[in-house]
Order: structure tokens, then sequence, then C-alpha cells
């Protein structure tokens, strides 16, 4: 994998039908480090990473990936840029079977003998991928497709991964899994902004994390400070 | 048994040729979740087209067959670029879209073509060949082989070429799609395109089968679309089992019912499409009620 | 009074309108009249109740055929084969409506298309009704004193009857009836479990249509006397929908608009039919991709349009406090069990939603169901107001087993309910979103329209006062006549509220209530949940904000998995091993958890 690229997100308003979503957000993702977001449902958490990626419009906001200026990038355009996205729910293409769904993932390249490097480099890392092949990603498991989802992100070599709830649905059991995987990416360089709602997943796979509520930052630390902070405690548990 | 089975041999071409409207408009459906009512229009278009570079500029068939694809090719690019705002927006709305469509096509091939019909001579032998007692026309094999490599040329290229798969992504989910990079207003206009493409081979073929008339697309469509609908909307094999089978339904009303045939036909299709909605090959399509 | 006048002015002027007119031009007018009736009948259907109708001209025919037979074959008078062939029109409306029981859409489409051609080939083939060249001499209507021979004399006929059936539609659209329907239109589902009979309500719109169909094809035959299947052919039906897309769907002054205009221009060019049908063919597109609303609607966009150049930012309305219900004095010690849920299993494809769910809630508890993403919260509120049917299990409520029941019977039966991203009809105003939940009359009733407009009248009035005093009670009266979507998302989550306790049901079940809300409002809406179950209703709560689930629910059901993995008080519940791991994991130090106490944030 490819070392990452910092994201550079300032002053980032999103508008749904006449109400802002998201209102004046600004954050940083350091290259190569993991940071999450996490709020309540409606806090704004998936429209923040909507906007980054440009499936949502942006009404303001300037966002950096590296050097370039994400600006005036579509969103078909984004993965080309190195930006890699999980979408919430998986949102896998279920009537394919699953290599051509990683393949899939890759259409911004031109598939050569990289793309079967890296394929190999996905199967290797969800070996689980790699037995089902030729199964059809609907067919597959919660759990399984959320590795799908992932895999092919990946396939694109992205340069940061948006990872939008991943352990949506999913047991305790196949959060640990996923938690695995985001440190394994982690460790190899990948950028990775994460929204969550399963906070503990959060503070153990990132550095820092911001807090969302209403669609602006509440609270922003390191993961460490966060999971003893008693607000955050408050927000999970009603305590 | 014998008057049984000739039935279903001379149900089986129309049949073919309603399996290749029925495959245009499934795949129209399957990839932008768009019923093109303009379809049957198409048909007529490809038909005229084709009928008379074969017959007035004496190109042989198949190269007037290809002018009239690219041709309707064309045609489909242009209604899917003008409605293209609505996609993904309103259903309803996109459908009275290309019933409009529909109209003005029916008003250009009067004006080019005039309302009165022509007869297109067969281009092969006209003698039928006897299998086993049962009389075959030529020119039915040649259809059925031709809407046979079509189909298998549109599913080679859906399922083996990049362009294809990404299509068919797109169908499934539009954002993933756009995610990976797939632009899916270029997706959706090949798909168009494709299926447009689709219908003038279908025109071009029923063309020495049938009479070609302003009035042609008109009833291939419709039976087209109730194939699609009966195979189970956007499956490729479900709309060349329903278009085979209504070929074959409809040999059989015109043997009992003569005149009749259109009323049984749509009879049998309305209390099928009541009793299982989804079709043969129906997977749960979208509810959007 | 301003709107009297016009309609007065407009009344006069078609009365002297055939002083002008040569005996061409009124047999024009007449035909146009006719179109303008079949137009407001394909509107009603397709434009307010939302049903893709492609058979309104076999109605049409049906009508025509039926007097012409009746008094050709039979020998009856004019008027009383009229009356006969209206009723055989229904009858064929209620066949024709039948697929949309089952489909809607295009497949509507298609299939009353099919129907539609099915009618042409019919009529075409049939000796009783003369093949292909059709009936001739159909027997003149006759009225005592008056000529109606004469095609200025049928003019008045018709222009009665026009007024009459337009009357009547606008009466139906804009009371209970039509509400409903367009309610329908917008949203099935939500209208659904607002307790509206979608399944009656589609059958009514085919039956509304079909009349129109039959009363046009009437008077057709009455004026022409003579009827051919190239009438009724499908030309005809997509101009009979190019006219009512172009004139605007959803009004039926559109469509009546869109008939004259259309008709007209058609009579212009009549010896360029050809160019005529290149003409509405490219305008039907041009109205559906750039005046989705047609002509009637093209005021509005102007008006909107002007408004947003100004840059006059919506209204200055405002959200008033709400105010509490009278607390009902009922004893809450009854341990009756409002709803039981038993060993409810829901699978989709290979996914378990729901595992063997078990859960029962009594009367007047408010109930908090909370979860991580995914749990299956949701899921389980479709299967309780019965949008799913479950895999295996039972739903018991208020006794009665009412297990995969349609939606409807089930707020019938008292259970209202709110959605997770908000269902409310966007194409009608907040009132009338009030309007079609307070509205608990049974659409069978449908038939007072046409015998007793006064009762309906009258309910329609009650209901408008009680929807003002719901409105008044949850500090919306200034957003009445908005359209919801225009409106902050926290006003819109409330408005959906006031419309599920206006179905006036006993259990109510909120699905994310607070999803999207600022503090202020998450506080407003726990006073608005309490004061709801203070009057006497028991409500069940999904929740993500845990803070005010602790703070608001006596008992709490965690599900994870789609299980239920613990339930109890929000202080049990809350130090529960699994409930801990499923929000905050197992590595979290519990031991330096404070023993909560409910809503409030210790140290």
């Amino acid at each position: 994998m490819t070392t990452g690229l910092a994201l550079t997100v300032e002053g980032l308003t999103v508008n749904y039908g006449g109400v802002s979503a998201v209102r004046d957000l600004s954050f940083e993702v350091p290259g190569g480090e993991a940071v999450g977001v996490i709020g309540a449902n409606g806090a704004g958490k998936t429209s923040t990473l909507k906007a980054v990626m440009g499936l949502v419009p942006r009404r303001s906001g300037r966002l950096r990936l590296g050097d370039v200026d994400l600006g005036g990038v579509s969103a078909r355009n984004m993965v080309r840029h190195g930006i890699g996205y999980v979408p919430e729910g998986r949102h896998v293409f279920t009537g394919l079977p699953v290599e051509k769904n990683l393949l899939l993932g890759a259409y911004a390249r031109k598939w050569d003998s990289s793309t079967k490097a890296t394929l190999s480099e996905v199967y290797d890392l969800f070996p689980v991928l790699g037995e089902m092949r030729h199964r059809l990603a609907g067919a597959l498991s919660g759990g399984q497709q959320q590795m799908l989802a992932i895999g092919r992100a990946l396939m694109s070599q992205p340069r940061l991964l948006l990872l939008d709830e991943p352990s949506m649905g999913l047991s305790p059991k196949l959060v640990e899994d996923i938690l695995a995987v985001l440190l394994r990416l982690r460790s190899e360089g990948l950028t990775l902004l994460l929204v969550e709602q399963n906070a503990k997943l959060t503070f153990e796979a990132t550095s820092s994390c911001l807090v969302v509520e209403n669609g602006a930052v509440a609270m922003t630390g390191t993961s460490a400070e966060l999971r003893n902070d008693p607000r955050v405690r408050q927000i999970y548990l009603g305590l | 048994m014998q008057v049984f089975l000739q039935t279903i041999v001379g149900g089986v071409s129309l049949g073919a040729v309603y399996a290749l409207v029925a495959l245009g408009f499934s795949l129209v459906y399957r990839t932008m979740g768009l019923v093109n009512f303009a379809h049957g229009n198409v048909v007529t278009v490809g038909a005229y087209l084709a009928s008379t570079f074969y017959l007035s500029t004496k190109l042989p068939f198949a190269l007037a067959m290809i002018i009239a694809i690219v041709v309707t090719g064309a045609i489909g690019l242009v209604i899917e670029r003008v409605l293209r705002p609505l996609e993904n927006k309103d259903f309803d709305l996109m459908l009275i879209g290309t019933i409009g469509f529909g109209i003005v096509l029916d008003a250009l091939i009067i004006m080019i073509w005039g309302a009165t019909g022509r007869a297109v001579p067969s281009p092969v032998p006209t003698a039928p060949i006897d299998i086993f007692g049962l009389r075959i026309r030529t020119y039915d094999l040649v259809v059925l082989a031709i809407a046979a490599l079509a189909t298998v040329l549109l599913v080679l290229f859906l399922s083996r070429t990049k362009r294809g798969t990404a299509m068919q992504a797109v169908a499934m989910d539009h954002e993933a799609a756009t995610a990976v990079g797939i632009h899916v207003g270029r997706s959706n206009a090949t798909a168009f395109m494709i299926g447009a493409g689709l219908a003038a081979l279908a025109g071009g073929l029923v063309g020495p089968l049938l009479y070609v008339s302003p009035a042609l697309g008109g009833a291939l469509g419709i039976k087209g679309f109730a194939a699609a609908i009966l195979g189970g909307f956007g499956s490729i094999p479900g709309a060349i089992l329903g278009g085979l089978a209504i070929g074959i339904l409809d040999s059989f009303t015109a043997g009992h019912f003569q005149g009749y045939s259109e009323l049984v036909t749509f009879l049998v299709f309305t209390v099928i499409i009541m009793v299982r909605p989804t079709g043969i090959f129906g997977e749960r399509t979208v509810n959007r009620a | 009074m301003k709107r009297l006048l016009v309609v007065a002015a407009l009344g006069v002027a078609a009365w002297f309108l055939p002083y002008g007119l040569d005996s061409y031009a009124i047999h024009v007018v007449n035909v146009i009249l006719i179109f303008a009736i079949l137009a407001i009948g394909l509107g009603l259907v397709m434009g307010i109740a939302g049903q893709v109708n492609l058979s309104q001209v076999a109605f049409f025919g049906v009508g025509a055929y039926a007097t012409a037979i009746l008094t050709t074959h039979s020998g009856m008078g004019f008027w009383v084969a009229g009356v006969l062939a209206i009723l055989a029109t229904v009858l064929m409306g209620l066949v024709i409506g039948t697929p949309a029981l089952r489909v809607q859409s295009h497949y509507l489409g298609i299939v009353t298309l099919g129907l539609a051609l099915a009618f042409t080939n019919w009529v075409t083939n049939a000796s009783l009704s003369g093949g292909a060249e059709g009936i001739s001499g159909i027997t003149a209507p006759t009225l005592p004193g008056v000529d109606l021979s004469s095609e200025y004399i049928y003019y008045y006929l018709e222009l009665i009857v026009f007024a009459v059936v337009l009357g009547f539609g606008l009466f139906v659209v804009r009371t209970a009836l039509g509400r409903r329907m367009r309610a329908m239109r917008d949203d099935a589902l939500a209208a659904g479990a607002l307790g509206a009979e979608v399944p009656m309500l589609r059958m009514t719109a085919f039956m509304l249509a079909s009349v129109y169909g039959g009363v046009a094809g009437v008077l057709y035959a009455g004026l022409i006397r003579y009827v051919a299947p190239e009438s009724f052919n499908i030309a005809n039906m997509f101009l009979l929908l190019a006219m009512v897309i172009i004139g605007g769907r959803q009004s039926l002054i559109g469509c009546v608009v869109g008939a004259v205009s259309l008709a007209l221009v058609r009579e212009l060019l009549v010896d360029h039919p050809t160019i005529a049908q290149l003409a509405y063919g490219s305008v039907v597109v041009l109205v559906v991709v750039f005046a989705p609303t047609g002509l009637a609607g093209l005021p509005r966009r102007f008006r909107a349009y002007l408004d947003h150049r100004r840059g006059t930012r919506g209204t200055a309305a405002q959200l008033r406090p709400f105010q509490p219900y009278e607390p009902e004095a009922v004893s809450r010690s009854t341990q009756d069990q409002l709803l039981r849920v038993e060993g409810v299993t829901k699978q989709f494809r290979g996914l378990k939603a729901l595992d063997d769910v078990s859960l029962t809630v009594s009367t007047g508890e408010i109930r908090g169901i909370v979860g991580p993403n995914g749990s299956g919260k949701t899921t389980l509120f479709n299967v309780i107001s019965g949008l799913y049917k479950p895999t295996s299990g039972r739903v018991i409520f208020r006794g009665a087993d009412m297990t995969g029941r349609a939606p409807y019977r089930l707020a019938r039966a008292g259970m209202a309910r709110t959605f997770q991203n908000l269902r409310l009809f966007g194409d009608l105003t907040v009132e009338e979103n009030l309007l079609v939940a307070l509205d608990r009359w049974s659409t069978l009733s449908a038939w007072r329209y046409a015998l007793r407009p006064l009762s309906v009248l009258r309910r329609d009035r009650a209901l408008r006062r009680s929807a003002a005093e719901v409105l008044e009670r949850y500090g919306l009266t200034e957003f009445a006549s908005l359209a919801p979507k225009s409106l902050p998302y926290g006003i819109q989550r409330r408005v959906e509220i006031a419309r599920a306790v206006a179905a006036d049901p006993a259990l109510l079940l909120l699905d994310e209530p607070a999803a999207g809300l600022n503090g202020e409002e998450v506080r407003q809406l726990a006073e608005i949940v309490r004061s709801i179950r203070d009057s006497g209703r028991t409500v069940i709560i999904i929740e993500h904000n845990m803070g005010l689930v602790m703070s608001l629910c006596e008992q709490i059901t965690v599900l994870a998995g789609g299980r239920v993995i613990a339930s109890g008080t929000p202080a049990e519940v809350a130090v529960e091993p699994a409930v801990i791991e499923a929000y905050l994991g197992d590595s979290m130090n519990t031991d330096d958890l404070p023993v909560p106490s409910a809503g409030e944030a210790t140290r």
C-alpha cells in the first residue's frame, strides 16, 4: 500500500433541503494517521463524509488532500485523486460476484498486472473474500460484505480511506475483526477518516477524534483522552 | 400434436423478435430504472430505416441493418440526454417523458415515410424447410440465429468487459458506482444506445415477417414490454423466455381466437402479472409504491 | 369573492359563447368539452391519486359503445341507455382498477394500456359492436320542449354536465377523499400507516375516472350519434395524456386548460395532423423536463422564482411553545398488556434482522428501545406496525393477534408511528398532513359524496377545527399553510409527531425522534412525549440519544444483532455488561461507572 496523504477540511458547510446538516466544520487528518468522528445519528457524520467525497454538494468549505486542492473535483474523480470510500450500509454491488466487485474498485485504474497484485493483497488481507471470489456479493453475510466494501475501496490504492460506520449491524466478534483490519491499514501508513457510532472501535482504531453535535464539532481530543471523558460517556450511555 | 408443435414453431420467430424488444426494455430498466415507452417507436424507426436502405438503395440486408442500428442508437442517446435531469428522481414523470418521445417519433415516421406501410421481401429463399413433418421458414431460422447471437454478445459485453460490468454496477448502486469512479451519466447513455440498437435490430428483422407500417412499433413495443415483465423485469434470461412465451401465446390465441387474439393475450398477461408481479425470473423489484 | 366573480364571468361567457360561433365551430367546442371531461377524470386518477391509468380512453369507449348498443339493439331511450352505460363503465373501471391492488407505476401503465388495447381489439371484431364500421344511427337524446339534435342546444346540455362534473371533481379534491388520495400519491406507505385504506382508495380512484369516462362517452354518443373503434385508439389515449400533463396533472383546472388548449391547437392544425402530433409530443417532453407541474403550476413557480430573486427568505412564521395535554386521571397501576411481541424473527435473504425477539409493553408506559445501528430496531417497528410480515412469531395488540395485518388495519386499531427519515406528505400543507391523520372516516363511506355532499362538507369543517386545535397545541399554527419541506428539520419532526398523535392512537411508535435535533429541541421533545403519555397514550421510542432515553423511559429494551440483550429500568440496563459491551466495548473499565440516577449527568 502507498503512504497516506493528509486531508485538510476548512469551513465545510452542507445543506439538505434548506437545512444545514453540517456547519462550518474544520479539521485535519495528518498523513498516515487515523482520525475518528463520533456523534449521535443525525449529528452530521455521514453528511461530512459524503461532502468530502463530493456525493452531496458542499455549500462552502475548502478541501485539500496533500498539496492538491479538491474544491472542483467531481465525486467520480475523487478516487482518481486518491480517496477511497466505504459507504454506510456497505453498498456492495449485490448482483455481481465478489471478484467483480473488487475489480470495479479499481475501475479508475487500468486493469493490468498491478491490479492483479492489488487483488491478491486484498485477498491476503481478507482471506474469506478469496474463498468466495465467485460468490454473488448479495449472498455474503453482513460482515463479509463489510470486508468486501473495504476491499473494494482499497483496490483503487487510495492515499486516504473514508469509512462510514463499518461496524453497523455487526456482532462484537466481527467488530473486532474490522478493528484488526483498520489497525493493520494504519500501520501500513494509510490515512484513515473513520465515522462511527461505536465509540469503542473508534477510540481503539484512531489516534484522535472529533465529537460532532448538530453538524458542528463539540469536542476534540486524543482518543485516549476522550474515552475517559464524562461527556462522551453521557452521550453513549446517558449517565 | 403436429398442429400443436406447428403452432409453437409459428410463434417462436416472432417470439424471438419480442425477446429482442424485451431485451432493450430490460437493459435500460436494469441500468437506469427507467421504462422507455418510446422503445416501440424506436423499433418502427429501425424497421423503416433497414427496409429503406434494403429496398431503395439495394444495400445488402445485413449492411442495411447495421446502418439502421447505428442511426437508432443515436436516437437513443438523444432521448437519454434530454431526460437525464429526471434520472433517479421522478419515475412516473420520466415514463411520461418517454411517451412524449414516442409521440414525436411517431409523427416523424409518418412525415418521413408516410402513413401507409410497405411489405419487405424476405432476404433468404422463401420455401419452407421440412423437419420431421414440421414446416419451418428459412427466414425464421435466420431470425432465431441473429436473436441468439445478439443475446450472447450482450451477455458477453455485460459480464466480460469493464464497461459492461460498470453498467451493471451503476444499476445496482449508482452512488457506490460514482465512488469507484464510474461516470453514471455516460453509462446510462451507453445503455440507452444499446437498447435502441436492439430495437432497430428487432425492427429490421421483423420487416420481412410483418408488414412495416407506423403502427408496427406500437404492437411490438407493448408485447415486448409485456414479455420483459413476464420474464421478470431487468432479467436477461427472463426477457428471452418472456419473449418466446408471448410469441407462442400469440400464435395460440391467433389460432384459437382469430381476431380476438390481442384481447386474450392481454387478459392472460394481466392475470399472470397479478398472480406473480415479479415475473418468472423476477428478483424482488424495487417497490416504489 | 374575487374567485366568485371570475367563475360568474366565465359562466356568462360560456353561456353566450354559441352566439358567436358558426355550426362547425360549435361542433368543435362540443367535442372539446367532452375531452375536457375525460381529462378531468384522468387528472383525478393519475394526478390526484397517482395511479398510472392508460385506459381512460377505454372507459370513454365503453360509455359510448354501451349507449350505442343499448339504443340501437335494445331500443332503449337515450337517457335510460346513458345511465346503464355509465354503470357499465363503472364495472369496467373496477375491473381495470383491480391490477392496481397488486402492481403500481410502469407495471400498472402496461397493464392498463394492454387492457385498453384489448378493448379496441374487441370492438373492432365483435359483431355486437358493428366491427370496424362501428354503429351508426344512435337514438338522439330527447328532452320535452328542447331540440337536442341541434348542436347549439346540445352545447348547453354539455356545458351543464361539464360544470357539474368539474364542480364535483373539485369538491372531491378539496375534501377528505381527495386529500387522502393525494397523501397516497405522495407516500402510500405513510398514508397506510395513518389508516388510509390504500387498496380501497385506488379502486375509488379508478371508479371516479371511469364515471368521468362513461359520462364523456354517453355525451359523445349523443353528439356524434355514431361510434367506431378509431375514436378510442391508443393515439387518442396519448393525446389525452398529453392534455393532462401539459395542463398540469395535479390540478383539475389545469387538466381542463390542457384539454382546451391542446384541442384548439389540434383544430388549428387539422390539415396537418402530423405536425400537430409532433408539436404536442415535443411539448410533453419539454413540460416533463422543465415544468413538471404543467401550465397550472407555472404561476406558483414564477412566484417562487420572484421570491428567490428578491431574496425573500421564507416566511417569518415562528414556532410557538408546545401546550401540554390535560393529564388523564386514569390510574396506570393496571398491568394491562397493550402490546405483546412473541418470538418474532425476521429474515431478509441470508440476513437475520430479528432473531426471536419478545417484549411486552403495558398501557401507559414509555418504553425505550435502544441498540447500535443495524441492530434491528427499525425492523422491529416495521413488523409491529405491519410494514413487514415476520418470518415467524406473533404480534398481539390490544389482545388481538395482528401479525402481518396491513398497516392501515393496525392504524385503525389504534397504532400510529413516525419514521426515522421523516415521511411527511410533501405536496400537502402542514395542515393537510394533520387532516389526513385526523380523518378516521372509512373510504367506503365515499358514497356520501354523491348522495349527501353537505354532510361531507360539515365533516370537513369539523376536521379543520380539530386540526386548528392540534396546530395550536404543538405551536405550529403559523406554519399551517406551508409545505413541510420548506420548514427547518426540527419543525418537520414536530409536525410528524403531531400528525401521528392526531390519528388518536393508543400506542405511539417514535422512530429516532431526536435524530438531528439540537439540545433545546431534544428537551422540548422530552416534554412533548411525556405529555402525550400523560394524556393516556402508550409510547414506544427508538432512540440513539441515550440521555433522552435514560431520562424519559421507565423500561428499556436493548437490541443487538437482532436479539434482545437486556431489558429493565434505565439504571439496570446501564450497568448490564452486555449493554456496555455493545456501546462502549468491554475493554472500558466499568468499575468507575457511578450508579446512574436517571436523567442526570453525574460528575
